[in-house]
């Protein structure tokens, strides 16, 4: 039995190499900016590929899978990677599933869990193999390096259809908002990008990251991505979430199950996020959040 | 120059969802909707065919992924009607109580048998990045590999070039790529790519006149049968105490509410 692991970055190689190992023999496509002399200390050969657009990736991925034949391909969830992985699955009609943990290597079959209906179910799976999972990030451990260094083999890229014009990178805000303690949540309720300070300030008195709703960095580009909260954005864990001016979507609300408390302040008393909150406050924010913080000094005497 | 394809999803409505009393989801109380990013999806092929393709046809085809099927004609109608008030001109259902529950691999294959079965011939086929009840963004790299077409994921902004090739920006974590790729091309397109307008009256008093065909899979050459079993879908039920803080002055329910976050221990004095 085989499998293929495919990755660019080390940590997101070296959890799937833990789920892949439940397979059997690996194989590593590393691409773009992988050290593939690094990730031969895994003790796995290493196929390595400059070219990191999914059509190259795809491409060496498809003649690797014809040569070695394995039962699963193994992957961190990225939008490239579900690109490239969702063409090779769907040239042979082979199961393909995202965001997946708890996976299970069985004769013939591989089960696993991941989130379902905008993060508001979990459903459980069984698929035949061979089959393409993308894992779900964090939730597996990383594998360890082996004693001997494998072989690393350099990939031709070849000339694909779809072509790069330009590469515009993104602004990067430097939070790494999954681990903050607290987050103060922005959402359309908002009506300005300056307005944003009254969730800086309050912030400030609580020694707060910035998270928020999706058009706030998708769409307006207010804040930058790592800010985004939810499905398509980040999965947080603090222990205090204020969701300001946030209606509470299910696609909001998946990526704040792990908050211990959550707190909402929304003028409108029916909206979704005053059932998923522990405490609510029904206020126009513009009233009641420098409010709040101005309370907050006062009584943490900051 | 052909027609242009969107894939509309009638997808379970998540804000919709009740458990059994095992804490299941009860899918047989769960309607359908069609999925959102799906509706930009047809936004954006009716701004294409008016700006680029105006002599083109737009389709619509959707798989029923949630039966038992005639249980969910009503809600699959109304999503497709949606299609058609925005601009689609003719629709394509594929309803078989053999594809339930849904497997990607099944929808792509019934979205390519019914392509050919009605000798469509896409320039362009538009599908959105993901569904609200699946989430998985396979569907359209599938179907693109399957008809052997270029494939573009996560555009924000879509143009055409001279008739004859699409440039796009693919928006994915890191940066945005500027591509370009020859027609015809499968794309999946991001919410943020437009701002749908609901249908006028007119609109949707027109759709119901525009055809639309229902077909089963044997009506369709080589659609494969589900390969993924789902063996449970649990609710995933977080308990919030839901307390609305209230007080005679916003200043009281400040106070309220800052006790409250210190006797949790969210935050020290
Ligand atoms: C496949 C998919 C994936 C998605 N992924 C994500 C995701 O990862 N993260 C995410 O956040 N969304 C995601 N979305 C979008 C999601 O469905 C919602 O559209 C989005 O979360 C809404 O953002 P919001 O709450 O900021 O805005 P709105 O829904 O517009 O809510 C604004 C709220 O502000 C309140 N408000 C207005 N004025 C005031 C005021 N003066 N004072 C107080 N309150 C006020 C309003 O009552 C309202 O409740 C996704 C959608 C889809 C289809
Ligand atoms: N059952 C379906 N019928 C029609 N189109 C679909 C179906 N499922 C998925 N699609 C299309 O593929 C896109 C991605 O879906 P998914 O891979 O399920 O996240 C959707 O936004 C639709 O455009």
């Amino acid at each position: 039995m085989t499998a293929i692991v495919v990755g660019e970055k080390e940590d997101d190689i070296a959890e799937a190499l833990t789920v892949a190992r439940q397979a059997g023999d690996v194989a590593v496509l590393a691409f773009g900016d992988s050290s593939p002399q690094a990730l031969a200390e895994y003790g796995h050969k290493v196929y390595h590929l400059t070219a990191s657009d999914p059509e190259s990736v795809f491409t060496a991925l498809r003649k690797l899978y014809d040569d070695l034949k394995p039962l699963l391909v193994v992957a961190p969830t990225t939008k490239n990677l579900k690109d490239a992985l969702s063409r090779l699955a769907g040239i042979y009609d082979i199961p393909m599933a995202t965001e997946v943990y708890d996976v299970k290597v069985g004769q013939g079959s591989v089960s696993y869990r991941r989130g379902f209906l905008s993060g508001r179910a979990i459903e459980s799976d069984e698929a035949p193999m061979p089959a393409v999972l993308l894992l779900a990030a964090h939730k597996n451990p990383k594998a360890s390096k082996a004693g001997q260094k494998a072989e690393v083999v350099e990939l031709q890229t070849a000339q694909g259809r779809v072509k790069s014009v330009e590469r515009m990178p993104k602004q990067k805000g430097g939070t790494n908002i999954e681990a903050a303690e607290i987050i103060v949540s922005a959402g359309r309720g908002f009506r300005s990008k300056e307005d944003l300070k009254l969730a800086f300030d309050l912030a400030d008195v609580l020694g707060a990251q910035i998270g928020c709703s999706r058009p706030i960095a998708a769409d307006l580009k207010w804040l930058s991505e790592d800010h985004w909260v939810g499905l398509s954005g980040h999965k947080v864990a603090p222990k205090l979430y204020i969701a300001i001016g946030i209606s509470g979507a299910p696609q909001h609300l998946a990526g704040i199950t792990d908050a211990k408390l959550v707190v909402a302040i929304n003028n409108d008393k029916s909206a979704p996020i005053f059932k998923n909150c522990d405490y609510g406050v029904v206020a126009d924010l513009y009233q009641f959040v420098p409010l709040l913080t101005k309370r907050l000094k006062e009584r943490l005497k900051r | 120059m052909g027609d242009l394809v969107v894939l509309l999803k009638p997808a379970l409505n998540p804000e919709m969802i009740r458990g059994t009393g095992e804490g299941l989801v009860d899918f047989d109380y769960m309607p359908l909707k069609l999925s959102d990013i799906d509706r930009n999806a047809v936004e954006e092929a009716v701004r294409l065919k008016n700006t680029y393709f105006k002599d083109s046809k737009i389709w619509s085809i959707s798989v029923v992924t949630w039966g038992p099927v005639t249980k969910r004609d009503k809600d699959v109608r109304m999503a497709v009607q949606e299609g058609l008030a925005k601009g689609v001109d003719e629709a394509i259902i594929v309803a078989d109580d053999s594809g339930v529950p849904g497997d990607p691999v099944t929808t792509a294959s019934a979205i390519v048998a019914a392509i050919k079965k009605f000798n469509i011939s896409p320039t362009l086929i538009l599908g959105g990045e993901a569904t609200i009840d699946g989430f998985s963004g396979q569907v359209t790299g599938r179907v693109a590999a399957k008809l052997d077409l270029p494939y573009i994921s996560f555009a924000r902004k879509i143009d055409i070039v001279d008739g004859s090739r699409i440039r796009a920006e693919r928006d994915v974590e890191d940066y945005v790529d500027v591509v370009e790729a020859p027609l015809p091309a499968v794309v999946s397109v991001t919410r943020e790519i437009n701002a749908p307008r609901p249908p006028t009256l007119i609109q949707i008093r027109m759709a119901s006149k525009k055809p639309q065909h229902v077909v089963k899979f044997n009506d369709l050459a080589d659609v494969v049968k589900p390969k993924r079993r789902l063996v449970e879908a649990r609710v995933l039920a977080v308990k919030r105490k839901q307390i609305i803080v209230e007080g005679k002055t916003p200043e009281e329910i400040a106070d309220k509410l800052i006790d409250a976050l210190i006797s949790e221990g969210a935050i020290r004095v």
